[in-house]
C-alpha cells in the first residue's frame, strides 16, 4: 500500500497505472481492489502531503499521463466486452428459457396461436 | 498542467462517447441472426503479446484445438477488435520507422533527419558568425557548408520518406491476393454448407469458414452477414460486398497518381479500405495519411528556408558589389516552383562563397548589414507562420504524439482481444455456472478498474494543481 514516507512515494504512480492496465487486460480482480485500496490511501493522504511531497507527487503524475491514456483505453475497451457479453448471456437465457417451454410443448401451443 | 487535465477530460468524454459505440454494439446484437447453441471446434490464433508500459500481458496463450461454442456474437467482436488491434499495429511499425528516421543521431542510413534542428541553427548561427568579418572568405565557405548540409539532410528526409510511402504501397498491394484467395476458399465453403448442412451446424467446413474469417479480417476490415441456408455475405466496413454467399468478388489495384489504388466492382475503395481496419488499413492509413502530413510539413520548411533566404540574399551585395537580378539571381538554394516537393528537390545552388551577399544596397562590399538580417531569419515566422526550428518541432512532436495515440490503442485493442479469449475459454465449457462466473469476473474487474481509474485521476488532478484541488473522501 501507498505510503509517504521521508517524502518519498512509493511506489510511483507510473507503476500503479501500468499495474492497473495489466491487471485490467488480465482480468485480475483481486489485483484491482488491492490496487483500488492502495489509491484510496494515497488520496486520503494528499491534504498531509508537504509541499515537496506534492511536487514530487506532480512529477509523478506526468510521468504516468501517456500510462493513463492507455489505461483509459483498456477500460473502454473492457466496457464495450462487458457489454457483448451481459447481451450474450441474455440470448442463452432467452433460448433455454424458450427451448425448456418447446420441450413441455408450450412451443407447439405458441406455434398454434400464432395460426389462428 | 492544462494538458494532463484535458487528456483526462478526452478520456472521460472517451468513456461517454463509448456509450454510442456499445448501443451500436447492443444493436448488432439484437439484430444478429444468431444460431444459438452450436458446438463446434474453433482453432484461433496466438494471442498477441500485450505490452502494457513495458510488461508483457497474456502472450504466448494458444487455444488451437480447444472445444469451444461457436458463437457469431463473440466472434464478430474478437474478429473486430483483431482486425482493430491488427491495423493500429501495423500502422504502429509504419510509425516507429518514420519516428526512427527523426531520432538525433538516429545512424539510419541515406538521410540524417535526426539532425536537422541543429541543421537549421546551424545554417543561421553561419551567418551570424560571418558578420563579424563578412569578407572572410573560410566564414563564407561555412555559409555555404551548411546550407549544404541542412538541405543535404531535409532531401534525405524526404527521400526516405517516400521509400517507406513506395514500401508501404508493396505491402498493401501485396494483401489484395491473400484477400482474394480467402474470399474465394469463403465462397466455396459457402456452396458446400449451404448445400449440405442448411438448416444445421456444418462443423468442419464450418470451422473453416470461421478460420477464414478470422484471417480475413487481420487483412481488411469486414461486416459478416448471415443469409438464408447458413449462407454468409461478407462486405467491408464501409460495405462493398466480398462474398455474397457463393460468390466472391475480387479486390483489384489500379496506379492513380503514382500509388496504387483499390477497387471492388469498378469502384475505388481506396479510402474506405484505410478507414476499415486490418493491416490494409493500417498500410494505407500510414502511406496516404502518416507519410504525406510529415512530407507536407517538410516541404513548407524547405519552401520557406529557400525562398526567404534566397529572397534576402537577392536585396543584399555580394563581394563583388553585385545585387541579384532576375536574370541572374544570387540564389543560395535551388528556387522552389511551389511547396509541394520542395523538401525533396532542396539542394544548393550557390558554388561561389563571394556571392553570399553580406553587405545591404548601398552600404559598400565591406557592409555587414545584411548578414544581420540573414542571421536574423532564424526568429522570423518565415514557415508557415512559425520559425523555422518552431516548424520542425511541431513536425517531430506531432509525429511523437501520433506514435503515442497509435500505441495506447493498439495496446488496448490487444488487452481487449486477451479478455475475450479470456471468455470464450469459460464458454468453451459449456457449463452455465462457468459462464456466470466468467461474466461476474468481467464486470467486477471493470468495476475495480473504474475504481481505480476515478481516485487515480482525482489524484493526478490534486497532484498537478498542488493543492488548488483537495483530496476527495
Amino acid at each position: 500500500m501507498w505510503k509517504a514516507d521521508g517524502g518519498q512515494a512509493n511506489p510511483e504512480l507510473k507503476k500503479l497505472v501500468v499495474d492497473a492496465s495489466c491487471a485490467l487486460a488480465r482480468l485480475d480482480t483481486a489485483r484491482l481492489e488491492e490496487l483500488a485500496l492502495s489509491c484510496q490511501a494515497l488520496n486520503g493522504s494528499l491534504e498531509t502531503l508537504s509541499v515537496k511531497d506534492r511536487t514530487a507527487l506532480a512529477r509523478q503524475a506526468r510521468d504516468a499521463q501517456n500510462d493513463m491514456a492507455v489505461f483509459g483505453r483498456v477500460l473502454q475497451a473492457t466496457s464495450a466486452n462487458l457489454s457483448v457479453m451481459k447481451r450474450l448471456r441474455e440470448l442463452r437465457m432467452e433460448n433455454i428459457e424458450y427451448s425448456e417451454r418447446q420441450a413441455r410443448g408450450d412451443g407447439a401451443a405458441e406455434a398454434n396461436y400464432g395460426n389462428d | 498542467m492544462g494538458t494532463i487535465n484535458a487528456a483526462l477530460s478526452m478520456m472521460g468524454g472517451a468513456l461517454e462517447a463509448d456509450q454510442a459505440a456499445l448501443n451500436v454494439v447492443a444493436n448488432n446484437v439484437a439484430n444478429a441472426n444468431t444460431t444459438g447453441y452450436t458446438e463446434e471446434n474453433p482453432i484461433w490464433q496466438e494471442n498477441t503479446p500485450v505490452l502494457i508500459g513495458g510488461i508483457s500481458v497474456g502472450d504466448g496463450v494458444t487455444e488451437a484445438g480447444a472445444a469451444s461454442q461457436r458463437d457469431r456474437v463473440l466472434q464478430e467482436r474478437l474478429d473486430q477488435q483483431q482486425q482493430m488491434a491488427s491495423a493500429s499495429g501495423t500502422r504502429l511499425t509504419a510509425l516507429n520507422n518514420m519516428q526512427a528516421l527523426f531520432t538525433p543521431n538516429s545512424g539510419v542510413s541515406g538521410a540524417t533527419a535526426g539532425d536537422i534542428g541543429s541543421d537549421i541553427t546551424g545554417f543561421f548561427d553561419a551567418f551570424a558568425s560571418l558578420e563579424s568579418d563578412p569578407g572572410n572568405n573560410a566564414l563564407r565557405e561555412q555559409v555555404l557548408s551548411a546550407a549544404s548540409t541542412l538541405a543535404g539532410d531535409i532531401s534525405g528526409a524526404a527521400s526516405s520518406l517516400n521509400a517507406q510511402k513506395s514500401s508501404l504501397d508493396q505491402e498493401a498491394s501485396g494483401v489484395v491476393g491473400q484477400v482474394n484467395s480467402l474470399t474465394a476458399a469463403i465462397a466455396q465453403l459457402n456452396q458446400e454448407i449451404q448445400s449440405t448442412s442448411p438448416e444445421g451446424d456444418a462443423g468442419t467446413l464450418e470451422d473453416q469458414r470461421q478460420q477464414d474469417l478470422s484471417q480475413l479480417s487481420q487483412l481488411v476490415g469486414i461486416n459478416q452477414i448471415t443469409t438464408e441456408n447458413n449462407g454468409l455475405s461478407v462486405t467491408t466496413t464501409s460495405g462493398q460486398l466480398l462474398v455474397s454467399e457463393g460468390q466472391n468478388f475480387q479486390l483489384t489495384t489500379g496506379t492513380v497518381n503514382g500509388a496504387t489504388d483499390f477497387f471492388l466492382g469498378g469502384t475505388d475503395v481506396t479510402t474506405q479500405l484505410a478507414s476499415g481496419g486490418g493491416q490494409m488499413g493500417g498500410y494505407l492509413t500510414a502511406r496516404d495519411q502518416d507519410i504525406p502530413n510529415a512530407l507536407s510539413s517538410l516541404d513548407q520548411l524547405a519552401y520557406g528556408i529557400s525562398t526567404a533566404v534566397n529572397a534576402q540574399n537577392n536585396a543584399g551585395v555580394d563581394l563583388n558589389g553585385a545585387t541579384g537580378t532576375a536574370a541572374n539571381p544570387l540564389n543560395i538554394f535551388s528556387e522552389p516552383p511551389h511547396v509541394q516537393g520542395s523538401a525533396a528537390a532542396m539542394s544548393v545552388v550557390m558554388t561561389d562563397p563571394s556571392q553570399i551577399a553580406a553587405a545591404s544596397a548601398g552600404s559598400g562590399t565591406g557592409d555587414n548589414s545584411n548578414a544581420v538580417t540573414m542571421a536574423n531569419l532564424a526568429k522570423q515566422a518565415i514557415v508557415n507562420g512559425q520559425t523555422p526550428i518552431n516548424s520542425y518541432s511541431n513536425l517531430v512532436s506531432t509525429l511523437g504524439a501520433t506514435v503515442n495515440l497509435v500505441q495506447a490503442e493498439n495496446t488496448a485493442q490487444n488487452a481487449s482481444v486477451t479478455q475475450l479469449q479470456a471468455q470464450n475459454n469459460a464458454l468453451s465449457k459449456v457449463n452455465l455456472n462457468d459462464e456466470a462466473a466468467a461474466m461476474a469476473t468481467l464486470e467486477t474487474s471493470y468495476q475495480a478498474a473504474s475504481q481505480v481509474f476515478t481516485i487515480l485521476n482525482t489524484i493526478m488532478t490534486s497532484a498537478l494543481n498542488l493543492g488548488v484541488e483537495t483530496a476527495v473522501s
